[in-house]
């Protein structure tokens, strides 16, 4: 009944292969990006790095991860917040509407994002809002926010009541518990949490399509090239985003295990 | 055991992981219709074996026979064997009535024959027949192990196996469960092999006891046997509380022996082992006599044990609640006990402890 | 305690309520209000005349919602035969590897779906990763496999695998190995576990990946744009073009609950069958 050996290699070798299948666009991306020639075609033949420079120095690049940085460290922040308070009504507390609430936070994750974010132009049209780089916040925490809460909410269900009556029945006040026992014990699914809305903002193209209006954010910007025919600076600044998310995850997990040092019973 | 051939045998069996011996070349026969039970600590090789047996692992050397047919190098959905799991296994998904059909489904047996054995075997083991359609989830702790032994029984298993099914249950529903399974043994006549930590459940039940000790048998002997006579304090301190007396050159320190048993024990060395309900308060006469003070007294129900302070060290008896002693903790005693009673380990099985 | 847990729970779910209230329920109402409207209007205070939901069936919009749906569900059938052996491994073979395969998995959900699926443009056309390279060492081009519908599947099972693959290993990893072994012990062979152990106990995994694949894969445009040279024209691109080209929100806004009610309802009946509770493993 056990797994034998060569089916156990088997196995391996097929998730190896599913990861090579998962990453194999991006080595296509990554290549590209050091290309020297202005029409791309493989085997490459000459490597350089100029195109990476070019859009470093370009102002429509910096203005995009401008914007691009602000949506995300500010839906960051906000689902951080939301997904913690969220989290709480989500799996701590018992309450009246609480399954009716688990299922309206489902809702977004499901719904269509291209058709989400015609809505809401349409929304912001309605209410007299002209869309920017601001609306495109709102827009990003529709999706981003209850996926913070469920994360949060792994952590929080793994949460014993106990501590916090514990808490109580030494006298702490309603402020106390949370100051004391709540936000630290939730705190690793909170980070977490706001590495992933991170990332998903700074990834996501549907629904930023709709909502940025005059401005754009570094997807919005490579649909658009990539639509009108090929540039080298596309698969450049395609580089340079993965590069941002693979640093913004390099910076959670040096995060992550700061805190472990610092707070080892934790 | 030796008058028929045995049902099952284990001939040198040994399995190893990785650096970590679990079985060091056991030796086993079990007689047709036998009750035996294995019966050891954990990490002593119990479950490694009892996984052996029905398949689950294959062993790293020797062989497993079920009459003539070695059967190790058969997998598990193939031997004619069966095993009750700790945690029952009952399949959530199906009704108690499918549960029990399972077996004969995968055999191809048809609707109607599967159903009549389900309720047939729902009698064998006084289940009600509407069980048939119930849902697992419905059933009481001591009903789903009724479904899970005739779920085990339904393909009529030359032996069935049991890994401690008991031992999640609380104490009242195992003591009746411990008594039907004896039972069901008497009623099926199968051969059933028995693994369980506990050594109160195997004497219930069992005709013969295996005892394990880190992957070895220490001693295979029915029940009355290995309670009086241990091979080694390691098989006496398993079967209950025990007084362990070193015996040099036939003298006990701190204590007197009558001529009857200076004679017996003459010149000989080792552990003498002594239950605390062979030992009598202030006897009228004994064969080995100790003094000593009350150190600790318990009520055990209908009996009383007490902590004894001897030159021999500390001692455990027990005796009738009439029998006990007057006065308290502190109290003065004379204890003594037959020269029946007393079983030496002698010096080579000694070192083992 | 009982008392305050209540209050606490509203407050605590107050502000994500009356957010997703405003910023989700409300315009999904707008859309479903500007869907009734006459064709061609940009406000709503017009009578309603259902004339979009005409248009949406007389000019052959269906053939667009037909497509997404069976590009959908053939992406689903084929995600749960490629994640199945996956999955079970992750769940029940591999012990270190399957944190990697975790961690390599999730990370490919932060670069942006265009940029990944560009990447396939780029590995998959002429002159690009594999066919320049077996022309380069074997002398033999070959066309692109590109710009048709099959390239369109493969897109949506390559950007939706995630999305089958962990709820399945979820589903797997609550199967119980005593189930598995006991039905082995009983004279179940490999193909009797998978069919009457395995796939009944998992199918709460199943169910839920496979929703999330097809609903998902159902609203998707961005591989039939880029891989598929819109081979295909799916639903939430035809609800793209009314709003931006064709300037009609009406029109735009039907196709949009057409989307909405084939998405919303198998959605919501998953949902109202999914015990959160159960699932996330809550305490007492």
């Amino acid at each position: 009944m056990k797994t034998s050996r060569l089916a156990s290699a088997l196995l391996v070798a097929y998730g190896i292969a599913v990861l090579a299948f998962l990453y194999l666009p991006l080595v296509s991306v990554g290549l590209a990006s050091v290309s020297k020639a202005r029409y791309l075609s493989f085997p490459i033949r000459r490597y350089n790095t100029e195109w990476y420079g070019e859009a470093l120095a370009s102002d429509t690049v910096q203005g995009l991860l401008w914007i691009s940085l602000k949506v995300a460290g500010i839906v960051t922040v906000s689902s951080m917040v939301i997904g913690f308070l969220g989290a709480l009504a989500f799996a701590r507390y018992s309450w009246r509407f609480r399954k009716p609430f688990q299922k309206l936070i489902l809702l977004p994750i499901f719904f269509p994002q291209t058709v989400l974010g015609l809505a809401l132009l349409m929304w912001f049209n309605a209410l007299g809002i002209v869309p920017s780089w601001k609306t495109a916040i709102v827009a990003h925490l529709v999706w981003i926010a209850p996926i913070a809460t469920l994360i949060v909410s792994i952590r929080a269900f793994g949460f014993d009541p106990a501590l916090e009556e514990a808490a109580r029945d030494m006298g702490a006040t309603q402020w106390q518990v949370l100051r004391e026992v709540t936000i630290p014990l939730l705190m690793p699914g909170v980070v977490s949490a706001g590495l992933f809305a991170f990332l998903l903002s700074w990834g996501n193209f549907p629904l930023s399509l709709f909502t940025t209006g005059a401005d754009s954010t570094l997807p919005e910007w490579l649909f658009a090239k990539m639509i009108s025919g090929y540039s080298p600076l596309v698969p450049t600044v395609g580089m340079l985003t993965v590069a941002g998310s693979a640093g913004m995850v390099a910076a959670g997990l040096i995060l992550a295990w700061a805190l472990r040092r610092l707070r080892p019973t934790t | 055991m030796s008058d028929a051939s045995p049902i099952l045998r284990i001939n040198a069996l040994t399995k190893t992981f990785d650096d970590f011996t679990a079985l060091h070349g056991i030796d086993l026969d079990v007689a047709e219709g036998e009750f035996l039970a294995i019966v050891g600590p954990s990490g002593s090789g119990k479950t490694t074996l009892i996984r052996l047996l029905v398949g689950m692992d294959d062993p790293t050397d020797g062989a497993i026979w079920l009459r003539d047919q070695r059967i190790d190098v058969i997998p598990a959905n193939r031997r004619p064997t069966c095993m009750v799991f700790q945690s029952l296994a009952l399949f959530p998904h199906r009704t108690v009535g499918q549960n029990i059909e399972f077996p004969l489904k995968l055999r191809g047996v048809a609707a109607k024959a599967r159903k009549d054995r389900a309720l047939e075997l729902l009698d064998l083991l006084r289940l009600p027949r509407d069980y048939y359609a119930k849902r697992i989830q419905q059933c009481s702790g001591g009903e789903k192990q009724r479904v899970a032994l005739a779920r085990a029984l339904a393909f009529d298993p030359e032996i069935l196996f049991f890994d401690e099914p008991l031992s999640a249950l609380d104490y009242r529903l195992r003591k009746t469960l411990e008594k039907e399974l004896k039972d069901l043994h008497r009623r099926t006549g199968k051969t059933f092999i028995y693994i369980t930590h506990s050594l109160e459940e195997a004497m219930v039940m069992s005709d013969r006891i295996a005892i394990m000790r880190a992957g070895r048998f220490e001693q295979i002997a029915p029940a009355e046997e290995i309670y009086a006579r241990p091979v080694s304090p390691f098989v006496a301190e398993f079967m209950g509380e025990v007084n362990f007396l070193p015996l040099r050159a036939g003298m006990v320190a701190g204590a007197a022996l009558s001529s009857a048993a200076q004679a017996a024990l003459a010149g000989q060395g080792g552990t003498l082992v002594l239950r605390p309900e062979s030992l009598r308060l202030n006897p009228q006469a004994a064969d080995l006599t100790l003094t000593g003070t009350v150190a600790a007294a318990y009520l055990l129900g209908s009996r009383m044990q007490y902590r004894i302070d001897s030159p021999a060290g500390e001692l455990t008896v027990e005796v009738l609640r009439e029998d006990a002693v007057a006065g308290g903790i502190g109290a003065p005693v004379t204890l003594g006990c037959d020269l029946a009673a007393l079983h030496l380990i002698a010096e080579a099985r000694d070192a083992a402890a | 305690m009982r008392r305050r847990e209540r209050q606490l729970g509203a407050l605590y779910a107050l502000p994500l309520s009356v957010f997703l209230g405003l910023t989700f329920l409300a315009p999904i109402l707008l859309v479903a209000g500007f869907s009734m409207m006459p064709e061609k209007v940009f406000d709503l205070a017009h009578m309603p005349d259902f004339s979009a939901y005409r248009t949406v069936l007389a000019q052959g919009y269906w053939k667009s919602v037909a497509w997404s749906l069976v590009l959908a569900a053939l992406a689903t059938l084929i995600l749960l035969a490629v994640c199945w052996p996956l999955a079970y491994a992750m769940a029940k073979v591999f012990r270190r590897f399957t944190l990697v395969l975790t961690i390599g998995v999730v990370m490919t959900l932060f670069v942006s779906e265009n940029i990944r699926l560009f990447g396939w443009v780029l590995t998959l056309m002429k002159g690009g990763l594999i066919e320049g390279y077996v022309r380069h060492w074997t002398g033999i081009g070959f066309d692109a496999p590109l710009y048709n519908v099959p390239v369109i599947v493969f897109g949506l099972v390559y950007v939706y695998l995630p999305f089958m693959l962990f709820p399945l290993a979820q589903g797997i990893s609550m199967v119980p190995d005593d189930a598995r072994q006991a039905a082995f012990d009983l004279g179940a062979t490999r193909w009797q576990i998978l069919r009457e152990i395995e796939l009944p106990l998992a199918m709460p995994g199943i169910m839920v990946g496979s929703l999330l694949s097809f609903v998902l894969a159902a609203g998707a445009m961005a591989e039939s744009k880029l891989l598929g040279g819109r081979a295909v024209i799916t639903i939430a691109d035809e609800v793209q073009t009314a709003f931006t080209y064709g300037q009609n929100w009406p029109l735009g806004s039907a196709l949009a609950m057409v989307l909405i009610a084939i998405i919303g309802t198998l959605a919501i009946w998953a949902i109202s069958k999914a015990d959160l509770d159960a699932m996330m493993g809550r305490k007492s």
